[in-house]
């Protein structure tokens, strides 16, 4: 490992000295090394050695914490397992804090004390972000994201050919003109998002949500340029690109004039540009902004859509999001678009606040060089969804879709993977009216 | 006053003082700056930190560690008992107040089981290989400390003469109760609200309803 830049490593511990964020100053002096949440995390679950378990991952930023900014870790480090942030300790942090935890926030509910250990992971990645150690994989993905708009780098150009030849699609399956997939257009009622992984991967997901807004006759657009609603800034932690990339945003929408941001199925891309972009921005968005889960349970409860559940007759389950459900409150409006899409239902064991994270969380997508860790964490969900004997799993986010897909092809599965957007298109009834 | 007891009160203040700079800088600071539009009830979320979401069958931590999660209940207790105990004791020096034997001899019992649960937790640390990688001095110095002076107290209270070693082992405790992994003494409530913040503000804790 290349040598620590001092002027650097300084930066990266003044992180940990900030003396008015009382939750890192409260996390970071609350863990009493007790283990317990071991047992909560798939990490360790799966693999059983003691660098998983979470109390010792953060363990690795409090222990700098302690060696530079309390006087018991600077006088007598040892006894109070203060560390010193060197070349041997940032390479641990490397693998334990990108390369073992998604930041899933499992093991915060289930700890004894309520330490907040996605936030401290999260901090610890800030560090090796201001020491420009984030793994190149990820860091390529932010990268695009900056320079392209998109973090999946997909030309404008084609983009819009995708778009276009979505439309053209809806238009003939709807018998419709005005079944639209709107681009750049102002003052409409909503700023629409997308998965870049929809455009290159998925773009029949695009056309299940156009088809959704069509029946509910809204008013909406994407953008050519600014659609992506991921961040990966959040999973780099790099603050000031976390920040470029929700100002992007933030910016088109304000020059489209949209009124609501609609944030696309995208669990971290919902906690970043809902929770954490205003912090980002130091400034409260002047527009709404809701997961495309609360668009289409308004939809139905307004009732500007009406669904049949008899059109999808298979056993479904659901696959919770993190950070749309637990890091975000929408355990029970998924289920109630779920519940008013499906004809046969069964919840996975555990689910909703307490659900396993799929395993491709965190930025691991991203990582290639910890795949057979992301794909051997991802059996205890290859478990869940087998014990269920559902025939589809629906998870309202593109990343999720992608491990899923990655498991349901490792693990044998047998199962579809869906969206929400696309169980309710195949529940629609749509209602032509002159 | 013998100076042992000096010593003791003197490390006790000293404690005080500084969880209660801490203290202060926390509360000062306030609740967490947020600038997202809050999207549930912060308050009930905070309340269910503090309350329900403590309850055993909510945790992991607790309902898959049944044995650990009652000891820790009953060390922890012991904890606190023993530092409410010397507030007493000194009082009771001052005032010239004698405990009853009988009290003296169930308080005694009392802290010999808290301290024999806070040694079973060492032990645990000690053997298990995982726990022990996760462990530096700290830890055990804590556990040491908290558990010896639930056993002292429990000695002290049957045998008097043992006062000297009670006064130091209770000097030694304050002192390092703030500088330790102990300071969760405090920190804890702070943890516990940061988490209710957390969640009540997505709605989460209680859980949002549209």
């Amino acid at each position: 490992m290349e040598k620590i830049d001092k002027e650097k490593r300084e930066k990266a511990i003044d992180l940990l000295r900030s003396k008015s964020d009382s939750k890192l100053i409260t996390h970071l002096n609350s863990c009493v090394r007790c283990g317990l949440c071991a047992g909560s995390c798939m990490y360790y679950i799966t693999m059983k050695e003691a660098k998983y378990i979470p109390a010792k991952k953060i363990d690795l930023v409090s222990s700098i914490y302690r060696r530079y900014c309390t006087l018991a870790g600077k006088t007598v480090p040892a006894l109070v397992n203060a560390k010193d942030l060197d070349e041997s300790m940032a390479e641990e942090m490397i693998d334990s804090l990108y390369g073992s935890c998604t930041m899933c926030g499992r093991c915060v509910k289930h700890c004894s004390i309520g330490v907040d250990i996605p936030y401290i992971v999260k901090k610890g990645r800030e560090m090796l972000a201001t020491m420009d150690m984030v793994p190149k994989t990820l860091q390529a993905t932010v990268d695009a994201a900056i320079n392209t708009g998109n973090n999946m780098g997909i030309p404008t150009v084609e983009f819009v050919d995708t778009i276009k030849w979505m439309e053209e699609e809806l238009i003939d399956e709807m018998q419709d003109d005005k079944a639209r997939i709107p681009l750049d257009e102002i003052d409409k009622d909503i700023f629409y998002t997308l998965n870049p992984r929809e455009p290159k991967f998925f773009p029949l997901s695009i056309s299940a949500m156009a088809k959704v807004l069509y029946a509910a006759e809204a008013s909406w657009t994407l953008s050519s340029k600014y659609y992506d609603v991921t961040n990966y800034g959040f999973f780099n932690a790099n603050m000031a690109e976390a920040t470029q990339i929700a100002k992007n945003l933030y910016d088109e929408i304000h020059k489209l004039r949209g009124k609501r941001l609609i944030l696309g199925e995208c669990g971290h891309g919902s906690r970043a540009n809902r929770w954490d972009g205003p912090n980002y921005l130091k400034k409260a968005y002047d527009f709404d902004t809701i997961t495309a889960v609360e668009l289409i349970g308004g939809y139905i409860r307004d009732g500007k859509i009406k669904l049949d559940k008899s059109l999808n007759k298979e056993l479904y389950t659901i696959h919770d999001p993190c950070n749309l459900v637990r890091n975000g409150g929408m355990l029970e409006e998924l289920r109630f678009v779920v519940k008013s899409s499906v004809a046969n239902f069964i919840e996975m064991n555990p689910f909703g606040n307490d659900n396993f994270c799929c395993g491709g969380g965190g930025g691991a997508l991203a990582m290639s060089e910890y795949n057979d860790r992301r794909l051997k964490i991802g059996e205890i969900k290859a478990d869940q969804i087998r014990k269920t004997g559902a025939k589809v799993v629906i998870t309202p986010c593109h990343n999720c879709v992608d491990q899923l897909l990655q498991l349901n092809h490792t693990y044998k599965l047998g199962v579809q993977i869906k969206t929400i957007s696309e169980v309710v298109a195949d529940a629609l009834i749509i209602i032509k009216t002159n | 006053m013998e100076w042992y007891k000096l010593i003791a009160v003197a490390a006790l203040f000293i404690c005080i003082m500084v969880f209660a700079i801490q203290f202060i800088r926390l509360i000062k600071l306030g609740v967490p700056k947020d600038l997202s539009k809050r999207d549930g009830d912060v308050k009930g979320a905070v309340i269910y930190s503090f309350t329900n979401a403590m309850a055993p069958a909510q945790k992991e931590s607790a309902y898959m560690h049944l044995p650990t999660y009652a000891a820790g209940l009953v060390y922890h207790m012991g904890t606190f008992a023993a530092l409410l105990l010397f507030v007493l004791l000194m009082i009771f020096s001052f005032a010239g107040i004698m405990l009853p034997v009988f009290i003296s001899t169930v308080v005694s019992g009392a802290f010999l089981f808290t301290s024999l649960s806070g040694i079973g937790i060492l032990f645990k640390r000690i053997l298990n290989r995982e726990l022990r990688s996760l462990s530096g001095f700290d830890d055990y110095i804590s556990n040491i400390l908290t558990s010896g002076i639930q056993l002292v107290s429990a000695l002290y209270l049957l045998f008097p003469s043992v006062e000297i070693f009670y006064f130091l082992t209770s000097a030694l405790l304050f002192i390092w109760l703030p500088l330790g992994k102990t300071k969760h003494l405090m920190y804890f409530f702070f943890a516990r609200f940061h988490l209710g913040f957390f969640y009540g503000w997505r709605g989460t804790w209680p859980q949002k309803q549209h």
